[in-house]
């Protein structure tokens, strides 16, 4: 492809640790947890009581006609796309700027479950004339990306990716793509993604759910905990932020995104099929193991995935990955599903900016299988010119992002 | 730029297993689309038409005691992956890393997903099943067709409502350019299920014997993109080019049917010029009418607009008779494709994808 390059010029975020970029940031930094009970159902019959959930909803701007009809994912998405889209200095008079050349690209999944849930009981329960189809409408899980350009009347390419864990990372590789191939010059990209009875309940069939907070990298790990966000990037050619004079937050270097063709659930547990997507990122990034300074892992807390994840980075990043710090988000804002990616995408952005790595918390006992420097507890002044990513998913599908300094 | 073509193609549908089948009945002008029967859905007023699969066996690609696992649309996906991998006569055994799966769905996990909800609430949390779990997430179709194949490129599923085949061709578009893969087998692939068809029939948005509407179908279509050197360096044949793409978006609800002639038709002119095709190139033209009145006539306004000037081509409207969902997006492109390998004079065949919420994507194939 040509030689457009990509740049981060907004960052929005919702999360447990609060409504906006500034509160989640500081909560990520201070190694606050996000982790509670959960309020959003009756979570008596299962085995973990737990989750990351937003405390309270934003007021995402929108007039309550529609405020009515958006679902829970859709409220955070749309308030982290406005936080986003203000912090780009964007004019989004659409006068001035063509809004066919602005896209949106999200990662989901969940999207407005927690309704259609509510409806399949009431269907179960009261049979059809108890049960209000109206409350499926928001299932698909390309709601919350289609609302974001109905509100800021964007015609650019649209896309929506669920490939489960790994949703919103990909996302961002295909936001890039767009600019790089003169597609769009804006995208609109990370993703929103919603706390469900499904998910919570699948992940504790799967005996994949801590019981207690989760606790990534610790040898008495016992699973993960689910969380709720979303994480909004604004993401622009270069040469466009640099002419209208844009504060550039970070570049997109590159994505490597590949298949373990391996297992629906569990991980490659040798970690090649992960170094192979590391390898693909650096690759697509032109970068060399020793460039890297920090890696936001997926770390999700299973017993599985933070041994596997260990060896991906040892075999990738060779003696490089004994200098570094490698960090998980999720033990602050839980699994967060299809918008984990976004929101530790937002969170490494900002590591790059500050030059702080937000700790691992909840960890106490270390692995000897996991034994790479994973910052416990308290976050840690450390200067990153480039990071990475990581994101896992269900089915094997791997995504790994690259950020570095603007 | 790297030159993409098609070097095969798969199709399970709701009018047959295969792709021959399936072209054959629509040439004869079959339908799949029938009632859904009160046996299977209740007695309710005004029952609505689907084009189903029904009874389905994925022998011989897959043993049925393996697939017994698996959800219907991971079924139909293992099927029309298998097929379209052997049609383009592509060897996997040292290729894995360089072969990827793209697809859309709209509806993929839907069936595992109301099953799991009913286990939770009708029994308990508990006693929800871990092997239904997996098959929640839209992404296990091409998940599980990896797998199978052991496809270890890039893995991407894309939920959109009816253009989302035609957004998997676009995203491994990028792909295929990068250098990521040389191969990447792209499409959709969907599940018809009861709860959601009554819920949309209840919605008013089905086609039934009074109301104008579209059918819902289910199944799996997916075409072998291949980069013109892999193509050449192994010898295969190929069936067309695909020269060019367009994706926008008309900022209107997620639910909205709705289409502007002007914004139709300024996407299909940008799927040409991207494909650097005129008009008067193009002969067939597979539509995206689906029997919604209003779309289907802004989008007869949009092809009369670009095509006005020049003989009209041949406008297929394959949705009438096989239904709806992004994998009959995926079956335009496998059929237009097929179109070209048997009658090159063709020129250029236009596959037009309208969804709700005002999703557009065109693409253009040639001649190779």
């Amino acid at each position: 492809m040509s030689e457009r390059t990509v740049v981060v010029t907004g960052l929005g975020a919702v999360s447990s640790l609060g409504n906006d970029l500034a509160s989640t940031w500081a909560g990520l930094v201070a190694g606050r947890s996000g982790i509670g009970p959960i309020t959003l159902f009756d979570a008596s019959g299962f085995r973990t009581k737990l989750a990351a959930e937003v405390p309270q909803l934003p007021d995402c701007g929108v007039p309550s006609r529609l405020r009515r009809r958006l679902s829970r994912t859709d409220v955070i998405g749309l308030a982290a796309a406005r936080e986003a889209l203000a912090d780009s200095g964007l004019d989004l008079d659409l006068d001035r700027e063509d809004p066919g050349r602005i896209g949106v690209v999200l990662g989901g999944g969940v999207s407005g479950l927690l309704d259609s849930e509510g409806y399949f009981r009431d269907l179960l329960a009261k049979g059809p004339r108890g049960a209000r189809p109206t409350r499926i409408l928001n299932h698909p899980p390309d709601q919350t990306t289609d609302r974001i350009a109905e509100v800021w009347g964007f015609r650019g390419p649209r896309a929506t990716i669920t490939t489960a864990c790994s949703s919103s990372s990909t996302s961002l590789g295909y936001a890039a793509d767009l600019i790089r191939a003169g597609m769009a010059d804006v995208v609109v990209t990370g993703g929103a993604d919603s706390f469900a009875r499904l998910t919570h309940g699948g992940f504790n069939a799967l005996r994949a759910c801590d019981p207690e907070p989760c606790r990534p990298f610790d040898r008495n790990r016992k699973g993960l905990t689910i969380g709720e966000a979303s994480g909004i990037l604004v993401f622009e050619e270069e040469g466009r932020a640099r002419r209208r004079g844009a504060t550039i937050r970070a570049r997109f270097l590159g994505y490597g995104i590949t298949s373990d063709a391996h297992h629906m659930t569990q991980p490659e547990p040798s970690g090649e099929a992960g170094a192979r997507t590391i390898r693909a990122c650096l690759r697509s990034a032109r970068l060399n193991p020793g460039d890297v300074d920090y890696v936001n892992a997926h770390g999700t807390a299973t017993v599985q995935n933070d041994p596997a994840e260990t060896l991906s980075i040892k075999l990738a990043l060779g003696e490089r990955a004994r200098q570094i710090c490698v960090s998980s988000n999720k033990s602050m804002l839980g699994h967060c599903l299809c918008s984990a990616g976004a929101i530790e995408a937002v969170a490494t952005v900002r590591t790059i900016e500050t030059g702080v790595v937000p700790p691992t918390i909840h960890y106490v006992e270390p692995d000897p299988e996991c034994d790479l420097d994973v910052v416990p507890n308290t976050a840690r002044e450390h200067p990153v010119r480039v990071a990475l990513s990581n994101s896992f998913a269900f089915g094997g599908n791997s995504t790994v992002v690259a950020f570095g300094r603007a | 730029m790297r030159e993409i073509l098609v070097t095969g193609a798969a199709a399970v549908t709701a009018l047959g297993r295969d792709l021959e089948t399936t072209a054959a009945r629509l040439a004869a002008g079959e339908s799949a689309v029938a009632e859904v029967p009160a046996s299977e859905a209740g007695e309710r007023k005004g029952p609505a038409y689907a084009a189903r699969i029904g009874s389905f066996t994925t022998e011989p690609e897959m043993p049925r005691a393996k697939a017994r696992r698996l959800d219907r649309a991971s079924q139909y996906a293992v099927v029309a992956v298998t097929r379209c991998v052997a049609e383009a006569g592509w060897t996997m055994a040292g290729n894995e890393e360089e072969t990827g799966i793209l697809l859309g769905t709209g509806s993929a996990g839907a069936g595992p997903l109301v099953d799991f909800e009913r286990q939770m609430a009708v029994e308990s949390p508990e006693t929800a099943s871990p092997f239904l779990f997996p098959y929640t997430v839209s992404n296990a179709p091409a998940s599980v067709a990896a797998i199978e194949l052991k496809i270890k490129g890039p893995n991407v599923t894309i939920t959109q409502k009816d253009p989302a085949g035609l957004n998997a061709l676009f995203y491994a578009r990028f792909l295929l350019e990068d250098g990521r893969a040389r191969a990447i087998v792209a499409g959709a692939v969907d599940e018809w299920n009861l709860t959601y068809h009554l819920s949309y029939e209840r919605l008013g948005v089905l086609a039934t014997a009074t109301r104008a509407g579209y059918a819902m179908t289910e199944g799996c279509s997916v075409v072998f993109l291949e980069t013109a050197e892999s193509a050449r360096a192994r010898g295969a044949l190929p069936w067309a080019r695909l020269a060019g793409a367009a994706s926008s978006g008309s900022p209107v609800s997620p639910q909205a049917r709705r289409a502007r002639p002007g914004d139709v038709a300024a996407t299909l002119r940008a799927a040409l010029g991207d494909a650097g095709v005129e008009p008067a190139a193009v002969g067939l033209v597979h539509a995206s009418a689906n029997g919604v009145p209003w779309v289907d006539a802004a989008e007869a306004a949009a092809l009369a607009d670009v095509f006005g000037t020049s003989p009209l081509p041949r406008v297929e409207r394959v949705k009438l008779l096989a239904g709806e969902n992004p994998c009959s997006g995926a079956l335009q492109l496998a059929l237009a494709a097929r179109a070209l390998r048997d009658d090159p004079s063709l020129g250029a065949v236009v596959v037009n994808s309208l969804g709700a919420g005002g999703n557009q994507i065109a693409a253009v194939f040639t001649a190779p």
